[in-house]
């Protein structure tokens, strides 16, 4: 039974993990956490279903939604962002929350309010069915389905961030706005690219999540925000193997501590494990600590 | 023009009634008789609400198309109170304060019901919700002289998971059972009251977790669950995420049948929990299947009319509607009159005889009807082969 836990854990740790990257990227850059992250998410599920009924294929639908929500990122920043970003940086922090509020309830008026499948013909049956099984551990193809997403995506996304020339400019960014502009960095469209990225990461959360679970609902990226947020500051927020590593420690602490310890305290284990990091370890797992800049 | 005309003369004939000291009373409303229906009629309980409205309609063209009582016409305000106990108190208010008002068929939800139940302890009148399963409301139904207010024609939580659990035992004949269950009132209440019957029957409850409404993963207490090796698993809550651990229990291999309570009575459990949601058993207060000839011709009437379905919230609304225009017709249209005769209807002798059965209450103003036990089968719901009353 420990190792089915193991198992469920780490593919729930590797979609927070996906829309943590999201949390970090932004926040990296920015410095603004962006609270409508989670809505991205539940619009990336949202967006595929309405591709496959009008038709398309899945995965010509799932690449639609992430370019859809990529899209909706950029356009978030724009429109609520960018005219705040010499503001203080709470009257963002709380545009974000706006923003949440509103995709939340564009989401509801779009789909309804009420929680809807995902379409099961548009999925190969053979997806709920066992891949590996050892012993008393199975392992079904969704999940490895899952498993090899986050990678290619983390492994794809760790080489834009350190191989290619837009990376460099975002990891200048995040340690020196004024410096990287003097360089002749192009600092909005270096953001742009960022929300583009995060956006389409945490898309694709939400619908590998729509397909493992079956649902979604218009109220999905709440609390999945708040987890992969959470992940995201365990990590070490703006450090994206830390948003990596901060998820799967979540997601396995999770559910280690709702099948051992106390089912009604499941999210409590979590934020306790955070905490708990945050006091002997405040910038994270693999966060470096900075001093706060004036 | 003629509207603002008119607008003045009410004024004017207001002010009027307000120095004569409104010794005439309501005269304006003598054709009619109104009743008070609090419900949701948007949000997201706003599909129930139109289920109840639907019971209600049919039964109040019944009655007027016949004459209506005494002469007059009977008439329902439908008040939207969102299933929010907030929206529940002011509409309250507006009701008693409403002197051709009479009587109330609602609210809907019982934390609603809960919110407004005060203001009409204190004020005085009777209310009869056809749908408020949540067990507090029997305490709270009484003002200080001991009169009852409230009354239900819907069955417990206590209730159904007392029989649920017999159900299990003496229909299944399943001895180790597992209860996965909300952590709220509702699925608190259900938990209990089935682990309570369970352990008096001998059963071995091999399982306790709970879970938090809008969770998405169930797969950490199900595994556990699934540990126990449980031969029944009893899921406190509602349909939506009822589905999601119906299609996750399938998933880790937890083939074991389900049950459920009023909360799962929704076509979407299907759509939701498809090919998982087979082998459900669960708690319904009427059966359209095994009804009498009274409520067959409901049934048909209600199919023409709406064109779907009838369920058993518009059953049990009709059936309120009915009692209330009942009491009024007997007794008059008078709150504390309408109250005595509601509590009056004591024993099965005296009940009213609807469509949903026998409606009667006890001295709490809880109905004693029997449940009924509906199964998920090929995607349809079906009556359970064997019923146990």
């Amino acid at each position: 039974m420990l190792e089915q836990q193991l198992v469920n854990g780490f593919t729930l740790g590797l979609i927070y993990a996906l829309i943590a990257v999201g949390y970090t990227m932004v926040y990296g850059v920015i410095e603004l956490i962006n609270f409508a992250h989670g809505e991205i998410y539940m619009l990336g599920a949202f967006l595929t279903l309405s591709f496959i009924s009008m038709g398309l294929p899945l995965p010509l639908a799932v690449v639609l939604a992430m370019l859809a929500a990529a899209a909706i990122g950029v356009l978030l920043d724009i429109v609520a962002y960018r005219p705040l970003r010499e503001a203080p940086r709470l009257a963002a922090l709380i545009t974000a929350i706006g923003m949440s509020i509103f995709l939340q309830n564009l989401a509801m008026i779009i789909w309804g309010s009420r929680p809807l499948p995902f379409p099961r013909q548009a999925l190969p049956a053979f997806f709920s069915e066992p891949a590996l099984t050892f012993s008393d551990v199975t392992i079904s193809w969704m999940q490895m389905l899952i498993y090899a997403v986050a990678v290619v995506l983390m492994v794809g996304l760790n080489l834009v961030i350190t191989k290619t020339r837009v990376g460099t400019a975002m990891r200048a960014l995040a340690q020196n706005q004024t410096a990287a502009a003097l360089m002749g960095i192009n600092v909005n469209r270096v953001i742009t690219f960022t929300f583009a990225l995060g956006s389409a990461m945490g898309a694709m959360a939400g619908i590998m999540v729509s397909m493992y679970y079956n649902t979604m609902y218009p109220t999905m990226g709440y609390l999945a925000g708040v987890k992969a947020f959470a992940a995201a500051v365990l990590g070490g927020i703006g450090s994206v193997p830390g948003a990596m590593l901060g998820g799967v420690v979540l997601g396995i602490a999770e559910t280690l501590g709702a099948g051992y310890l106390s089912s009604p305290y499941r999210d409590g284990v979590a934020y306790a494990v955070m905490i708990l990091v945050i006091i002997f370890r405040p910038s994270g797992l693999l966060g470096r600590a900075v001093t706060e800049k004036a | 023009m003629l509207g603002r005309k008119m607008t003045r003369a009410t004024v004017l004939a207001a002010a009027l009634g307000l120095t004569l000291g409104l010794s005439a009373g309501p005269a304006a409303a003598a054709d009619t008789i109104k009743i008070a229906v609090p419900s949701p009629f948007t949000g997201s309980a706003a599909g129930y609400g139109e289920n109840v409205k639907a019971g209600v309609v049919m039964k109040l063209e019944e009655i007027n198309a016949a004459g209506g009582v005494g002469g007059k016409k009977i008439e329902a305000v439908y008040l939207d109170e969102q299933c929010e106990p907030r929206e529940a108190a002011t509409v309250s208010s507006s009701i008693v304060n409403d002197p051709d008002i009479v009587g109330i068929v609602g609210h809907l939800c019982s934390s609603a019901h809960l919110a407004a139940l005060p203001t009409y302890v204190r004020e005085g009148i009777a209310a009869i919700t056809p749908t408020a399963t949540n067990t507090t409301i029997s305490s709270k139904s009484k003002d200080e002289k001991g009169l009852t207010w409230s009354f239900r024609n819907v069955y417990r939580d206590d209730f159904q998971g007392k029989f649920l659990a017999d159900y299990t035992d003496k229909v299944l004949g399943l001895k180790k059972v597992a209860v996965f269950y909300e952590n709220n009132d509702y699925g608190i209440g259900l938990k209990e009251a089935f682990i309570k019957e369970a352990k008096a029957l001998g059963l071995t409850v091999v399982g306790e977790e709970a879970y938090k409404k809008g969770d998405q993963d169930y797969t950490p207490q199900l595994t556990k669950i699934k540990g126990g090796a449980p031969e029944a698993m009893f899921i406190a809550g509602y349909y939506p995420e009822g589905a999601l651990i119906a299609d996750q229990a399938k998933k880790i291999g937890l083939n074991v049948p389900k049950m459920g309570a009023d909360g799962f009575d929704n076509a979407d459990y299907i759509k939701l929990g498809g090919a998982a949601a087979d082998n459900t058993y669960l708690t319904a207060p009427f059966l359209v299947e095994t009804a009498g000839a009274d409520a067959k011709k409901f049934i048909d009437a209600f199919k023409a009319k709406y064109k779907r379905d009838m369920d058993w919230m518009s059953a049990n609304a009709y059936d309120a509607a009915g009692m209330m225009i009942d009491a009024i017709a007997k007794v008059g249209p008078d709150r504390a009159k309408i109250r005595a005769y509601l509590a009056g209807i004591d024993s099965p002798e005296k009940g009213y005889k609807g469509v949903t059965g026998v409606n009667y209450f006890d001295a709490n103003g809880d109905c004693l009807k029997p449940a009924y036990v509906k199964t998920v089968k090929d995607g349809k719901f079906v009556p359970a082969p064997k019923q146990m009353n």
